[in-house]
Order: structure tokens, then sequence, then C-alpha cells
């Protein structure tokens, strides 16, 4: 079994199609990216007891007692800490996997990751039959999102060494998957919820076990496609003449891509590291704060505007109202979910043209010029235009998810662009946290001083924009790595010695 | 593998299990693309 995983067993031969590996890919992204769309189960978790209804835990219960209780059902605030665990797990699994993943192989890395992800679903499934809150944390939380990390950094590193003219789009296309995992999953899940529902069950144990064999086989298919170039391939790079805008831009791009290698345990200590940590953390963590309050926003801010009642806050709106806007807010929110896949995609292939740098740009000062503009779109009260401000942004937000591995690759070499980039991914870890925080606490200051809630979100983008500032100025000062860390050709050889010893490449 | 190997695959099989590979992760992700547009759709109702 080892050696069936190992990294000599996945060494492409002849003519193998490099266009073979995204959708392998994709095939482990597009499972792992079920993590956005968990949502889809609080409400029935809430009621797993109470079926109909869900059955309150006394007042005086603790914390401690609600984790093992089989008597009343789980709050939805409980079960969302498993999100929390989903994004602190992959943050911190794809930083301490990822070198090993560089030695192992992206093949025996995803089969680790189908286990972790498709066995989180049969311990959680376990939980929800024992009704432990305790194992679905432990299960999905947990090792699930040891899944994630390492499902998402699996791809990254082969797919740039397979891609190495177009690394943008390869990585986009990946990282797309994650984006788009949950348009899958959230319907599927929905749908198997209602098969599975009984008078005396809400369907999410069998929901889960055969989500779990669904993504475990998925991600095992896409394991088992994925090849590792040969040492000694490369491509002939096609660079088409209009993707050099000038021969200053040129200029510019080349300097920015390094044909050197930095290693993973040098490049954290480098400046470069820590500025592209938080120029991925700040978009990040304005993103993640936009994300969160898109919804309640355009509810708030419009209110009865859009049910064809101008002038009447939500506040007014009687209960059927309030309904009729709260399912244009759920729609208003599958539409960003939507622009945040294409920007992935979109806006990594578009780096591979104007160059990496140049890309974060746009996102800090064009991102920045949105964010100012929502509350004046807001006062304006039109509604598409407000829509439209949200959409772009969140483009810019899954954009910079998936062009940072190409950068990274730009800025520290492809040998070990994986291992830095699962490092790396403990900023979004970080943005996780900083995000919601954020807004919720400026948010909530703001109302207790009496603002109205509609325009308690106005301050809140102003200080996401100053996020955006900040991140211009580390995207700025991000300059090609010093000599001193690059890796001696003696160090490189005996890198790539040490991969030889268990393969090929 | 040799350098003049561009990693495509030679015969129409390789495009043949490219195109099947792009349709076993194509065809759920435009389900779910379809699905989510169904609900944005609501928005401009």
């Amino acid at each position: 079994m080892a050696g069936l995983l190992s990294r000599e067993r996945i060494v492409a031969g002849p003519g193998f199609n490099r266009w073979l590996v995204p959708p392998a890919a994709l095939a482990i992204h597009l499972s792992i990216g079920m993590a956005y769309g968990f949502s889809v189960f609080w409400l029935p978790l809430s009621k797993a007891i109470g079926i109909t209804h869900s059955v309150a835990c006394p007042a005086d219960m603790s914390f401690l007692q609600q984790v093992v209780t089989t008597s009343c059902d789980w709050k939805i605030s409980t079960l969302g800490w498993m999100f929390t665990l989903f994004f602190v797990f992959l943050g911190s699994s794809a930083a301490v996997f990822g070198r090993w993943l560089e030695h192992a192989g992206p093949r025996k890395a995803g089969v680790v990751a189908a286990f972790c992800w498709g066995g989180g679903f049969m311990i959680s499934a376990l939980g929800v039959q024992l009704h432990q809150i305790w194992l679905l944390w432990l299960g999905s939380g947990v090792i699930g999102g040891c899944g994630l990390g390492l499902g998402y950094i699996s791809p990254v590193s082969t797919l740039i060494k397979w891609f190495p003219d177009r690394r943008g789009m390869a990585t986009g296309m990946a990282i797309m998957g994650f984006g788009g995992g949950a348009m899958i999953g959230a319907p599927l899940a929905d749908i198997l919820m209602k098969h599975f529902a009984t008078p005396t069950s809400v369907g999410v144990k069998e929901t889960f076990i055969t989500l779990g064999v669904i993504y475990f086989i998925a991600m095992l298919a896409g394991a088992f496609g994925y090849r590792v170039p040969p040492a000694d391939w490369s491509v002939a790079p096609k660079v088409p003449r209009h993707r050099a805008l000038t021969t200053q831009h040129a200029a510019l791009r080349a300097e920015m891509i390094t044909t050197r290698h930095v290693h993973v345990d040098v490049a954290w200590k480098t400046p470069q590291f820590w500025l592209l940590w938080w120029v991925l953390c700040l978009n990040v963590s304005a993103g993640i704060g936009v994300i969160g309050m898109s919804s309640p926003m355009i509810q708030e801010v419009f209110g009865g505007r859009l049910i064809n009642l101008p002038g009447v806050p939500l506040s007014q709106l009687s209960e059927a109202q309030k309904a009729q806007v709260a399912t244009i807010g759920a729609s208003f929110a599958a539409l960003l979910s939507l622009f945040n896949i294409a920007g992935r995609i979109g806006w990594a292939s578009l780096s591979d043209y104007i160059g990496r740098k140049q890309t974060y740009f746009v996102f800090f000062v064009l991102g920045g010029c949105l964010y100012a503009s929502v509350p004046t779109a807001g006062r304006s009260g039109i509604v598409p235009l407000f829509a439209g401000l949200f959409c772009l942004i969140l483009t810019m937000y899954g954009g910079g998810f998936s062009t940072i591995p190409a950068y990274l690759a730009d800025v520290f070499g492809t040998q070990f662009v994986g291992a830095i980039h699962g490092r790396l991914l403990t900023a979004w870890s970080a943005a996780g946290i900083l995000g919601p925080v954020l807004v919720n606490y400026i948010r909530e200051y703001q109302i207790d001083r009496g603002v109205p809630p509609a325009q308690a979100y106005n301050v809140t983008m102003y200080v996401l924009t100053g996020l955006l500032v900040l991140g211009f100025f580390c995207n700025l000062a991000v300059r090609p790595v010093a000599e001193r860390y690059y890796m001696s050709d003696e160090e490189l050889a005996r890198e790539r010695g040490l991969l030889a010893a268990g393969g090929r490449s | 593998m040799s350098q003049e190997d561009p990693s495509r695959g030679d015969g129409a099989g390789q495009w043949g299990l490219v195109a099947l590979a792009w349709a076993a992760v194509g065809v759920p992700l435009l389900w779910g693309v379809w699905d989510t547009l169904m609900k944005a759709a609501k928005l401009f109702r």
C-alpha cells in the first residue's frame, strides 16, 4: 500500500497529458469545499431530539453538561464552533504537514486527506447517533479540519510544476473547487436529509454517512489521478506577446519571478514571507467580514425596498414580509458565492498576464475603493449598484486565495512552494478569527451607542477599507528575496537527491 | 520522459480521458452552479 502511494509510483510516463491533473485536484477541492456548506446541517441538528422543534436545555445546565447531554438539543451557536475548528485545523495542519507533503508526494497526502475528511463524517454520524457534540467537533472539526489542510495544499506544488507557464490559472482551477464545493454539497445534503428524514429522525446521521462515502471515493479518485512531472521535465514557455504589455512591464514581472529556490525552513525567516502573510490575512479578513454581514446588511439597509415597499424599514415589516426579505438575503448570499468562485479562476488566470504583485495592487486599490463606496451605494437606495459592488468585492476575496500560491512560487521558487503555502495558510486561520471579531465588535459598539442598525455597517466598511490600505503597503514592500536566502546548487541537489531516494523526481 | 514531450497526450485516448475526467468534476460543479443561480434569481424577481 505504501508503495502504491509513494512519490515514485506517480511520476508521469511518456505521453501523459498534464490537463488530467487539474480535474484530479478539483475532485479533492470540491469535496473539502463542503466545509463552507456545513451550516445546512445546523437547523436539523438543533432539532435532533425534538425533531419538529428544538428542546432547550435547562438554564442552569453547565457548558460541560451541554456537551455530553442526551436530553436536550444543541444550540446553533454551539454547532457553529465547527467552522472555527475547520479553519484553525486547516491552517495548522497545512503548516505542520506541508514539509512532509513535499517528500511524501501529493497522492499520499490526498489519500490521508480522504481518510480524514471521509472518516470525520463517519465520526460525526456516530456523534449524531449518540447525541454527543464533542464527537462532531472531533470528527468533522478536528480530524476533518486536518483533512481540509492536507487536501487543500496537496495539489498546489504539483500543479505549479506542471504549469510553469500558467501557474495562476492552474492553482486557480483547483482553489475554485474549494469555493464551489458547498454549491454541490449543500443542496445535495438538503436532498439527502429530506430523503432520510423520518418521524423519529432528522436524517442527518444517514446524510453524514452517505456524504462521507461519496467524498471518500471522490477524494481517493482525485489522489490516484495525481501525477508529478519527472525531474527533467519542462514545458517550452509559450508566452503570447500580449501577456507582457510593455517592455517595462515585462522587466518588472521578470524581476518578481525567481528561477531559484528558497528552503521552506528559511522562507519563513524572510520579510517577504511575513509581508505576504499579512497580504493574505488582510485581504481575507476584509472579505470574511463582508461575507458575514452581506445578507443581514442588504436586508437592514434596504428593508422594504427589496419587496417593493420603499421607505419601510426592516423593523416595521410583518413577519411574513421579513421572511420574504430574508429569502432575498439568502439569494444575495448565493449570488456572492458565484462571484467568489468566478474570482478564484478569473483573477488567478489574469495574474499570469499582469503579474502577481499587480493583481494584489488591483485587489487593494480597486477593492479599497469598492469597500469605501458601499455606504454611499446603500444611501443611494439603488439595490443593483449595492449588489454589484459586493459581487466585485467577492471576486477579489476569492482571487486572493487562488493567486497566493503562484505569488509564493514567483518569490520563493517552486521546490518548496507547497510547504511554504501550507505555512502561509495560518494567515487564513488568523483572518477567520480577526475578520468576524472585528466586524461584530464594531457593530455592537455602535449599536450600544444608539447608531441605527442600518447605519452601523458604514463604519465597519471604512475599517475594512483600512485593512486593505495596510495590505496595499505590505504588497508594495514585497521585493525579490535577498541572495543569502536562496538554496545553493549543492543544497538543491541534496534536496532533490532526498526526493530521488523516494522517487525519480 | 523526453523534453519534447510537452505533456500533451499523444493519442486520442489521452484526450478522451481528459474529457472524461473534466466531465466527472464539471457536471456536479455545473449542477451546483445552476442550483445557486436559481436561488440567486430570486433577487431579481
